[in-house]
C-alpha cells in the first residue's frame, strides 16, 4: 500500500464561533477550495464521502472492533458498505468488517414516527409529493409514455417476484400466490403504481461478514467471492434533464463491476435488483443491457426473469414479496444461491450474481445512488 | 420600522416556512419573488444554464449566478396521481395531481397541475405558472394548461 495514494488538494473553510454559514454551505466551500488547491476541474471528483457522526452499537453488541463508521447512501448502502468493508482490509486496516442492518420498521409506525417524510424532500413536498412511491412513479409515468409499458407489464414483475417467494419459507409471500387479476384489481397508490406495485416496511436484521480470501478459505462457511464492483450516481442525470427516463445511473457501476470481474453480461447467471417498486427491476434490466431500451415489461411477462428464463431475477421473491431490508435483501439472496443453500428457490445454475442497490437523494428527489457487485461461487 | 428592518423580518418569516419543508435559505430570493409574481430562476450568466433551486453551476460554481426573471411557461414532462393521503391533511385532497415541469428555460419544477381534470393531465402538456397562497404563508407556483 505504501505510496500507492497521495492527498492532492486541501480546503479549510473559515474557522470559529457564529460564522454564520450553514454546514452544507461549509462543505460546498471547502470542497471549492480544495479544487483550487488542486487545480482540478469540479468534475475531476468522481467519489464524494460526507463524514457524519451517528449513535455507535458497540457497548451494547460487546463488539470491540478497531474503528466503527456510519454510511448512508440509501438503498445502496449495503452494497457499498461491502465496497468499503474490502478498500479497508486492502488498506490494512481490518481483517474482517461487518457491515450491519437493523430496523424496526412497523414499530415506527405505531410509535406513529412518520418515517415517510424522510422520503420527500424540500419543496415538492409543499405539492403534496411524499412518499418513495411517487418519485417511482414520475419513472413508471416516463417509461410508459416512451416504450408502451403497461400496468399488465408491472404485474408481470409483482407476480414473478411473488411466484419465487410462494415457495420460500419465512417470507411475507410464502404460501401466498399472486395473480395478474389481483395486481390489477389491487387500488391505486400512486398512478400507475398500484398496491401490489409497492413494497412494505418490515422489521430485520442483516450483517454481512467481509474478510479476506486467504482468510475467507480457512472460515467455515462456504466462501463467496467479491468479483467486481461499481457505482454511478442519478445526479449527472439531473444535470442532464434526463433523470427520470434513468432510473438509475448504471452505466459507470456496470462498466466498472464487469470490468474488475473480467467477465461479460453473459457470465451473470442471476440479478438481485433493488427493487422498492415493480418499475426498479425492469428498468435496471434495460439498464444492464439485459434487454434492450424498452423491452423490460415484455420481458417479464414473457418470464425472462422466471428461473427458466434469460436472466432469473430477485430470485426470493425480493423486497416486493420477501422481505425489506434496504438493500440487503438481495445481497442475501445471492449468498443463498451461490452456496447453494436456496432450498426449493436454487437456481440449477448458480456461479454468479449481480447485486444492485439504489436510493438515497443529492438535493431533489429521483437523484439516486446506485451501487452493484458480482459475486461468484469461485473467485 | 425602517425599511431594512421589514426586509429582515419578511426574510426571517420565509425562512420559518420554508425550513418546515427543508428548503433553503439560498432560495429566499425565489419565495420573495413568489410573492410579487414574479418567477425566477438562477442563471448561471458565464454560460446562461439556468437552475432551479438556487444551485452553483456544474461548470462554473458560483463564479456568476443571479436570480433572473423566467417565463413561467413549460411542458408536464412526468406526473402521477396521488391516491394515498399519507399525512391526515391529505385526507380530503386526494385524487390530486403531481407533475414534473420541464420549464421552457430547461430546470425541472415539482407542482401540482391545476384548473385540468386529472384525466387530461398528460405528458407534453403545454403549462404556464399561476401563483397560488398556500397553508405554509408562501405563495407557491402552480402550473394550469396554457392559454396558447
Amino acid at each position: 500500500m505504501r505510496g500507492k495514494c497521495a492527498i492532492v488538494g486541501l480546503g479549510v473553510t473559515e474557522q470559529g464561533i457564529g460564522i454564520g454559514l450553514e454546514g452544507r454551505e461549509l462543505r460546498a466551500r471547502a470542497v471549492d477550495l480544495a479544487l483550487a488547491d488542486a487545480g482540478l476541474p469540479r468534475d475531476a471528483i468522481d467519489g464524494y464521502i460526507r463524514a457524519h457522526v451517528a449513535p455507535e452499537d458497540l457497548r451494547h453488541m460487546g463488539l470491540s472492533p478497531n474503528f466503527s463508521v456510519s454510511m448512508m447512501t440509501g438503498g445502496a448502502t449495503p452494497v457499498f458498505a461491502i465496497v468499503a468493508a474490502m478498500a479497508l482490509i486492502e488498506a490494512g486496516q481490518a481483517e474482517v468488517v461487518a457491515c450491519v442492518y437493523g430496523e424496526a420498521q412497523s414499530a415506527a409506525a405505531i410509535t406513529g414516527k412518520p418515517d415517510i417524510v424522510s422520503y420527500g424532500y424540500g419543496y415538492p413536498m409543499l405539492y403534496g409529493l411524499l412518499g418513495a412511491a411517487a418519485t417511482h412513479a414520475f419513472h413508471a409515468q416516463r417509461h410508459m409514455h416512451l416504450y408502451g409499458t403497461t400496468s399488465e407489464h408491472l404485474g408481470a414483475v409483482a407476480v414473478t417476484q411473488r411466484d419465487y417467494a410462494v415457495a420460500r419459507p419465512g417470507t411475507l409471500g410464502f404460501g401466498k400466490p399472486l395473480t395478474l387479476a389481483e395486481h390489477q384489481a389491487s387500488p391505486l397508490i400512486t398512478d400507475p403504481l398500484r398496491r401490489y406495485d409497492c413494497t412494505r416496511n418490515t422489521d430485520g436484521g442483516v450483517a454481512v461478514l467481509v474478510t479476506s480470501a486467504g482468510r475467507a478459505r480457512s472460515l467455515r462457511a462456504r466462501p463467496v467471492f467479491i468479483l467486481g464492483a461499481g457505482t454511478g450516481h442519478n445526479i449527472v442525470n439531473w444535470h442532464r434533464g434526463l433523470v427520470y427516463e434513468n432510473h438509475d445511473n448504471v452505466a459507470p457501476a456496470k462498466a466498472r463491476a464487469l470490468g474488475q470481474a473480467g467477465m461479460t453480461l453473459d457470465d451473470i447467471d442471476m440479478a438481485q435488483l433493488y427493487d422498492p417498486f415493480t418499475i426498479s427491476p425492469l428498468m435496471q434490466l434495460e439498464a444492464y443491457g439485459v434487454v434492450p431500451e424498452g423491452h423490460g415489461g415484455p420481458f417479464y411477462a414473457e418470464g425472462g426473469a422466471r428461473p427458466d428464463g434469460a436472466m432469473p431475477t430477485n430470485t426470493g421473491g425480493g423486497q416486493l414479496s420477501a422481505y425489506y431490508s434496504t438493500g440487503f435483501t438481495g445481497v442475501a439472496e445471492a449468498v443463498l444461491q451461490l452456496r447453494g443453500q436456496a432450498g426449493a428457490g436454487q437456481l440449477h445454475k448458480a456461479e454468479t450474481s449481480l447485486v444492485s442497490g439504489h436510493g438515497m437523494n443529492a438535493g431533489v428527489q429521483n437523484t439516486w445512488a446506485h451501487a452493484c457487485m458480482i459475486l461468484g461461487r469461485n473467485p | 420600522m425602517s425599511e431594512q428592518a421589514q426586509q429582515k423580518q419578511q426574510q426571517h418569516r420565509l425562512m420559518a416556512a420554508i425550513r418546515q419543508y427543508g428548503g433553503d435559505v439560498a432560495d429566499i430570493p425565489f419565495w420573495e419573488g413568489c410573492e410579487q409574481g414574479v418567477f425566477l430562476l438562477h442563471r448561471c450568466n458565464a454560460c446562461g444554464r439556468h437552475y432551479w433551486p438556487a444551485s452553483r453551476c456544474v461548470e462554473h460554481g458560483d463564479h456568476d449566478m443571479q436570480w433572473v426573471e423566467a417565463s413561467g411557461r413549460g411542458e408536464v414532462y412526468t406526473y402521477t396521481v396521488m391516491h394515498r393521503a399519507y399525512t391526515p391533511d391529505k385526507k380530503d385532497k386526494v385524487p390530486f395531481v403531481i407533475a414534473v415541469v420541464q420549464l421552457r428555460e430547461g430546470p425541472f419544477y415539482h407542482s401540482n397541475i391545476v384548473d385540468s381534470a386529472h384525466d387530461e393531465v398528460a405528458i407534453g402538456m403545454a403549462v404556464q405558472v399561476v401563483m397560488t397562497p398556500h397553508e405554509s404563508g408562501l405563495t407557491i407556483p402552480q402550473f394550469r394548461p396554457a392559454d396558447d
